[in-house]
C-alpha cells in the first residue's frame, strides 16, 4: 500500500463503502455510512498489509481517513 | 463464475441466491459480505424471510452487525439487529419499556463475558471475592431472566464467560489459581444449567469455541475501544446465532444424505473389493458421529454411485463397519444422477430436498447438486478423512433447541413410512388401502408435557402449516394457561405402529366465535383422512359448546400451497383477509376408515 489513494480503494472494498479519493480528506461524520465502530476494522486491515502495529489510541483521535494513512505510514 | 461480491455490486441482491453465494466464504471474506447484507433493509429484499436480532450485554456488540448478517445471510435469513447501549443489560433487560423489548426480537442476545463479574472485584482479591461477585451475577441474571419471561417476548441467548489467563495469571500460588478456576466453572454449570430451568432461554457455550484456537479478547482492543471478546470470536458467536436463526425460521435440516466411495469408507468398492476399502481410523470415526447424529432424530440416507448389490453386503456383512443398513431409511446405490435420487428420496420421506444435507467427497458431484439443487446443503468433504469430521460439524445443521421423545423415533417411523408406501403400492384403490390401514386418532387438550413437542411442531413443519405461525415453548405453555385457547393434540397410529403426536389446532373462543388461528400436521400422515376427522372434530366441539361460527385462517407461503383448498374442501366459506368461515349448519362427516377418540 504505497499511496493514499490505494489506501482508500482497500477501505472501499472491505468496508463496502462509496468512497471517492476526494474523500480522503473528509472528516468521518461526512463519510456516507461511517461508523466509528470501522475503526477497528482498519487498524486490522492496516496491520495486516503492512505488518507493523499501528497506535490505537492515535487512531481513535484521528479525524480523517488521510490522518489515517499519514499515522501508518508513520509507523 | 459470479461470486457474492459481483452479484452484489450488479445489484439488484437476488437474496434466494445469496446461501449458494456465500457458501464458500469465511473468515474476513465472509465479515466483509456481512457488511454489505447489514445495510440491506427489508425493502431492498422484499422476498426475504427476516429474523429480528436485539443485542445487549456488557462491551461494544457492534461488530456483531455485520457478523450476524453474515451468519444469517448463509440460512437465508435477513438479520435486522437492534443493539442496545454500551453495558447497558442491566437495566434494558429490566425494562419493559426498552429498545431491547421495543424490538420485539426472535433472539435477544445478553453477550457477557469476564469483565461482567471483574468490574465489581475490589483489588486486591482473592477466589472468595470472585465467586461472591459472579453468585451475585447469577441472581441478578436469574431476575432479568424473570423479567424477560414476563414481557413474553422470543429467546433470551446468555453465554459463558471464558476465563482469559490474565486472570488466573495475577494469583501467583498454583493452589489459589485452581481455586480460581473452580470457582469460576462452578457458577458457570450454575449459568448453564439455567437454559435447564427456563425452556425460554438458550446459554451457549463459549468454551467448545475458543478451543479451536480463537482468542478471546485483543487486548488494545478492550482497552481503548470497550471490546470485551475478539471480533474472530463475536464472528464464531454469531455462526452458532444462525444456526439458533435456523430453528427459530423453521428451516432446521432433518435429512443426512452420504456419499460412500471416499466419504464415509476410504477407496472405492466396485474397484477395491469389499476387503480393499478401509473402514478405520479416520474414516471409522466418521461414521461414529454419522452414528451419533443419526440416533437424535436426522434422518441418515445413503446416496452412492455403485451397484447395489456389493453395496448392501458392504453394509450387512464388513466387519469393521459401524454404519448398518438399519441406520439409514434408504440407501441409494444406483448410477443416476445424484440430483435425481435426492429428489426421489425426497418425495418418498414427503419432505422438502430444502430439508437436506449431502455429504461427498467428489468436487463434481458437489458441483452438480450445487446448481440442480441450491435448497440442498453441501458439505464438500476432500482427500483428507481426518477433516470430515469436522467439515460436516463446523455448522450446526441439525441444531434444536431441544430433543423431543419423537425424534429417537424418527427413523424407525419414517421406515415404516416407506413400508406404508409399499403396502400402498400393493392396492388398487386408495379407498381399500386406507380401509385396511386401520388409522386411529387421538384428539386430546395438549399438556405441559406436550409443550416441547407441540412448539416442535410448529417450528419444524413447512407444508401443512396453515398459517406458519412459529411458536416458542414460552408461548405454547402460555396459551396453556390461557383458558380463551383451546390446544388439541393429534395422536395418531396405524396397523405398523405409532405415529406419535403428529399434529396440533390452535383455536381461541371470543364471543361466539372460535377462531382456529393454525392448523398443524405432520407430513408423514398426509392423505389419511386425519385432517378431516380432526376438522369435523373441532366443528362438532365448537357447536356443541355454543358457537356460531368457526373462523379459521390460511397465510400463504412458499411452503403450503398444498393446503391453501383445505377449509373450502371441508365447507369453509371464503370470508376475506385469509380467513374461511364455518357457520355450523352442515359439519363433514369423520371418514369412515379411521376410529377417531376423543379426550
Amino acid at each position: 500500500m504505497k499511496t493514499l489513494d490505494e489506501f482508500v480503494g482497500l477501505v472501499r472494498t472491505e468496508l463496502g463503502l462509496p468512497l471517492t479519493d476526494g474523500d480522503a480528506r473528509r472528516t468521518f461524520d461526512e463519510l456516507p455510512g461511517w461508523d466509528s465502530v470501522y475503526l477497528l476494522t482498519v487498524l486490522t486491515l492496516l496491520e495486516r498489509r503492512t505488518g507493523k502495529q499501528v497506535s490505537l489510541p492515535a487512531m481513535l483521535e484521528a479525524g480523517s481517513l488521510e490522518q489515517i494513512y499519514t499515522l501508518a505510514a508513520a509507523a | 463464475m459470479e461470486d457474492f461480491f459481483t452479484h452484489h455490486a450488479s445489484g439488484p441482491l437476488d437474496f434466494a441466491r445469496v446461501p449458494a453465494l456465500l457458501a464458500g466464504l469465511d473468515g474476513p471474506d465472509l465479515l466483509r459480505a456481512g457488511r454489505l447484507l447489514a445495510r440491506l433493509t427489508p425493502g431492498d429484499v422484499p422476498d426475504a424471510r427476516t429474523c429480528t436480532i436485539a443485542v445487549t450485554g456488557q462491551g461494544t456488540l457492534a461488530p456483531l452487525i455485520p457478523a450476524l448478517a453474515g451468519e444469517l445471510a448463509r440460512h437465508g435469513l435477513l438479520a435486522r439487529t437492534t443493539v442496545g447501549q454500551f453495558g447497558g443489560y442491566l437495566t434494558e433487560l429490566a425494562d419493559p419499556a426498552s429498545e431491547i423489548y421495543a424490538a420485539k426480537a426472535d433472539l435477544t442476545l445478553c453477550v457477557l463475558d469476564a469483565q461482567t463479574v471483574f468490574d465489581e472485584v475490589p483489588v486486591p482479591w482473592r477466589p472468595a471475592d470472585v465467586e461472591a461477585v459472579f453468585t451475585a451475577k447469577l441472581a441478578t441474571l436469574e431476575n432479568l431472566i424473570g423479567r424477560f419471561e414476563k414481557a413474553g417476548g422470543g429467546t433470551l441467548v446468555l453465554n459463558t464467560l471464558p476465563l482469559p489467563h490474565r486472570f488466573t495469571a495475577q494469583l501467583v500460588d498454583h493452589r489459589s489459581r485452581a481455586q480460581l478456576g473452580a470457582v469460576w466453572r462452578e457458577a458457570t454449570a450454575r449459568l448453564l444449567r439455567l437454559g435447564e430451568e427456563h425452556p425460554g432461554v438458550v446459554v451457549l457455550d463459549l468454551d467448545p469455541l475458543i478451543a479451536e484456537g480463537i482468542a478471546v479478547d485483543e487486548p488494545r482492543f478492550r482497552s481503548y475501544a470497550g471490546l470485551h471478546l475478539s471480533e474472530p470470536l463475536l464472528a464464531r458467536y454469531a455462526r452458532e446465532i444462525g444456526h439458533l436463526g435456523r430453528g427459530v425460521a423453521g428451516t432446521t435440516k432433518k435429512v443426512l444424505v452420504l456419499d460412500l466411495d471416499g466419504t464415509t469408507w476410504g477407496g472405492v468398492l466396485g474397484e477395491d473389493g469389499q476387503d480393499g476399502v478401509r473402514v478405520d481410523g479416520a474414516f471409522r470415526d466418521f461414521q461414529r458421529v454419522i452414528k451419533q447424529i443419526g440416533s437424535q432424530g436426522v434422518l441418515l440416507a445413503v446416496a452412492s454411485k455403485n451397484d447395489a448389490e456389493p453395496v448392501a453386503r458392504m453394509l450387512r456383512d464388513h466387519e469393521g463397519m459401524t454404519l448398518r443398513e438399519d441406520d439409514f431409511v434408504r440407501v441409494t446405490a444406483n448410477w443416476r444422477p445424484k440430483h435425481d435420487n435426492l429428489t426421489v428420496l425426497a418425495d418418498d420421506l414427503n419432505l422438502g430436498v430444502d430439508s437436506f444435507v449431502f455429504v461427498d467427497d467428489s468436487p463434481g458431484e458437489c458441483g452438480l447438486v450445487r446448481r440442480e439443487l441450491p435448497g440442498v446443503s453441501v458439505v464438500q468433504v476432500d482427500v483428507e478423512p481426518a477433516l470430515h469430521v469436522g467439515k460436516l460439524l463446523r455448522d450446526g445443521w441439525f441444531d434444536v433447541r431441544e430433543l423431543t421423545v419423537e425424534d429417537g423415533k424418527r427413523v424407525t417411523k419414517y421406515r415404516d413410512e416407506l413400508v406404508r408406501k409399499d403396502f400402498l403400492d400393493s392396492f388398487d384403490s386408495i379407498e381399500q388401502y386406507l380401509k385396511e390401514l386401520e388409522v386411529r386418532v387421538v384428539l386430546a387438550e395438549a399438556d405441559a408435557q406436550q409443550v416441547p413437542r407441540v412448539s416442535q411442531l410448529t417450528l419444524r413443519t413447512n407444508q401443512f402449516n396453515l398459517t406458519t405461525t412459529r411458536l416458542q415453548q414460552p408461548q405454547v405453555q402460555a396459551m396453556l394457561d390461557n383458558p380463551q385457547w383451546t390446544v388439541l393434540t393429534i395422536a395418531s397410529s396405524d396397523r405398523f405402529g405409532d405415529n406419535g403426536l403428529v399434529g396440533v389446532l390452535f383455536a381461541r373462543r371470543d364471543g361466539t366465535t372460535v377462531h382456529l388461528d393454525n392448523f398443524v400436521l405432520s407430513c408423514r400422515v398426509f392423505s389419511r383422512g386425519i385432517e378431516q376427522a380432526c376438522l369435523s372434530a373441532l366443528l362438532g366441539r365448537a357447536k356443541a359448546e355454543g358457537a356460531t361460527e368457526v373462523l379459521a385462517a390460511y397465510r400463504p407461503t412458499a411452503k403450503n400451497g398444498k393446503v391453501a383448498g383445505l377449509y373450502p374442501r371441508y365447507g369453509f366459506a371464503e370470508a376475506g383477509e385469509g380467513l374461511f368461515r364455518h357457520d355450523l349448519a352442515d359439519i363433514v362427516e369423520v371418514p369412515d376408515h379411521l376410529h377417531l377418540e376423543q379426550r
